[in-house]
């Protein structure tokens, strides 16, 4: 028998992190067939039910789901700690994955009554139980970590966009915010996008960058920079938002946060450069491109501020915005990082004492690397087609650009059920 | 690799074992990534005491690294006991990994 003086291994479980990336999975694809059966909503204007369907089963199910999933199991890593609780994890996951199809099919429907209600309540719920989760596993670690630190701040802006929406639902039925939801939808989505996704991404992906390159650049102070930035921009942006001549000074907030990702941008580089390891795969290629792509929705809304004072905003910039938030740079870092972290985890499952050579694959091999290979091209091809269809306001293209996006939900969910169910030739 | 050991023949028979253990991400043994720091066996024969580190404290695959460690030095020297203690002092750094290693990982 080995004695070991430090634990390893018992961090957490595969078995309450993989059924997040299965739901995740299942979500992109049931975004993409909402968005191919809903194009013609994008001829139009922003507020409408099929669209705001599709953006909650993007943010909701498909990127919030699965950065919660591989949370549990990075969090230990960031923090040097073990989960708070596994219990806890378990109760997010089937809070979240009821709540959910709730609050989409509501809003698909427009029926904002008791499906949005007890759906948006179910996913509050589980974000409490993903915040105190985090909360335990993060205090109870090294607290001087910057990365743990990213981590705590964007469970807490996720809570606040969560009870944002749920303020936004039951102001739909039974107003009481002194104006009517909509105009509070921009605050809603940015403490979502920038406090939840881009802090989140910033923070686990400054760590996990340089382990997977194997890279000696280390910059902590850079990272605490473009951390106050970030947090400072929204901060502003809800100063801003709330006390008047707000709206003359919206291009603040949006400059701080691209000099955030210029400087991201920049981390990422100098990891690059310095990496040990030279060969880049095509996960890690995807995944660093994604950085690069942070910077095209915060661009957009210099675009959007810079016309505001003529009173009259297109749109189409509103929909591209939105669209180049969700299925680009979000579900570009998700692409990448799903084929580095989900063979992991499995093959961690199977292959648990079977690391001498020749007695088990790479991690890596359990993934189909030409099927990602189709798959990112048809998600590239589908993006850009859809975003021309945005703007010439053509449904034939809009349908176009969402079938290439079915086609690489599909592949894409090929891909993982072929990771899910990988067998050790061993057994 | 700057192994310290008690016994270095034993050692060297015990590194050349442990090169067949692999960190599954990056591909290279432990050996030249520089995790083992010490290696002590004890006169009879009968126990090994294996000081070594992960790449990162609660590193993901630091179960199936320290299992495999342990479970390739019982059959190279035929079921003794095997002790791991894991540590982090010194932490593991890039300059651990051996020229070997660089070479490898520069392919």
């Amino acid at each position: 028998m080995s004695g070991m003086s430090h634990t390893v291994g018992s961090n957490t479980t595969h078995r309450v992190v993989l059924p997040f990336y299965f739901y995740a999975a299942l979500a992109f694809l049931a975004a993409t067939v909402l968005l191919l059966q809903s194009s013609s909503a994008f001829t139009g204007h922003f507020f409408q039910p099929a669209i705001l369907a599709v953006t909650h089963t993007m943010a909701l199910g498909w990127g919030t789901m699965i950065i919660m999933g591989a949370s549990h199991q990075l969090l230990p890593v960031l923090a040097e700690n073990r989960l708070f609780s596994v219990a806890l994890a378990y109760v997010s996951f089937v809070l979240a994955a009821i709540g959910i199809p709730l609050l989409v099919y509501a809003f698909y429907t427009f029926q904002l009554g008791w499906p949005a209600r007890w759906g948006g309540s179910a996913i509050v719920l589980a974000i409490i139980c993903f915040v105190i989760n985090v909360w335990g596993t993060l205090t109870g670690g090294n607290r001087d970590n910057v990365h743990a630190v990213y981590a705590v701040t964007a469970s807490v802006w996720l809570l606040l966009a969560a009870f944002t929406g749920l303020a936004l639902v039951y102001n739909f039925t039974s107003p009481f915010l002194p104006q009517g939801s909509l105009a509070y939808l921009p605050l809603h989505a940015h403490i979502g996008i920038a406090g939840w996704f881009l802090l989140l991404v910033i923070g686990v992906g400054s760590r996990l960058i340089p382990m997977f390159l194997i890279s000696k650049y280390t910059n902590e102070r850079l990272l605490w920079v473009i951390y106050f930035l970030i947090n400072g921009g929204l901060l502003t942006f809800l100063f801003l938002f709330f006390l008047p001549p707000g709206l003359s000074f919206a291009w603040m907030p949006i400059m701080v946060v691209i000099i955030a990702l210029i400087l991201f941008g920049y981390y990422c580089y100098c990891c690059y450069r310095e990496r040990i390891r030279r060969q880049v795969d095509s996960r890690m290629k995807i995944s660093l491109a994604s950085a690069g792509m942070l910077l095209i929705p915060p661009g957009l809304l210099i675009i959007v501020v810079a016309v505001l004072p003529a009173g009259h905003v297109d749109s189409r910039l509103l929909l591209v915005y939105g669209f180049a938030t969700f299925f680009g740079w979000v579900t570009a870092i998700i692409l990448g990082m799903t084929f580095k972290t989900l063979p992991f985890i499995v093959w961690n499952k199977l292959y648990h004492a079977q690391t001498s050579a020749g007695r088990s694959p790479n991690p890596g091999e359990l993934a189909d690397n030409n099927l990602f290979g189709v798959t990112v091209a048809a998600w590239l091809a589908g993006s850009l087609v859809f975003i021309a269809g945005i703007c010439c306001r053509r449904v034939p293209v809009l349908r176009g650009g969402a079938a290439l996006l079915v086609a690489a939900a599909i592949l894409y969910n090929w891909n993982v059920w072929k990771v899910l169910t990988h067998k050790s030739p061993a057994k | 690799m700057n192994v310290v050991t008690n016994n270095d023949l034993q050692c060297t028979i015990a590194l050349a074992a442990l090169e067949n253990v692999l960190d599954p991400e990056i591909g290279l043994n432990v050996v030249d990534l520089g995790l083992i720091y010490r290696l002590d066996f004890d006169e009879s024969g009968s126990g090994i005491a294996v000081t070594m580190t992960l790449s990162t404290p609660f590193c993901p695959m630091g179960e199936s690294i320290t299992g495999s460690v342990e479970q390739v030095l019982k059959e190279t020297f035929a079921g003794p006991s095997v002790t791991i203690e894991l540590t982090f002092q010194p932490p593991w750094s890039y300059d651990r990994i051996s020229e070997a290693g660089k070479i490898f990982l520069s392919r």
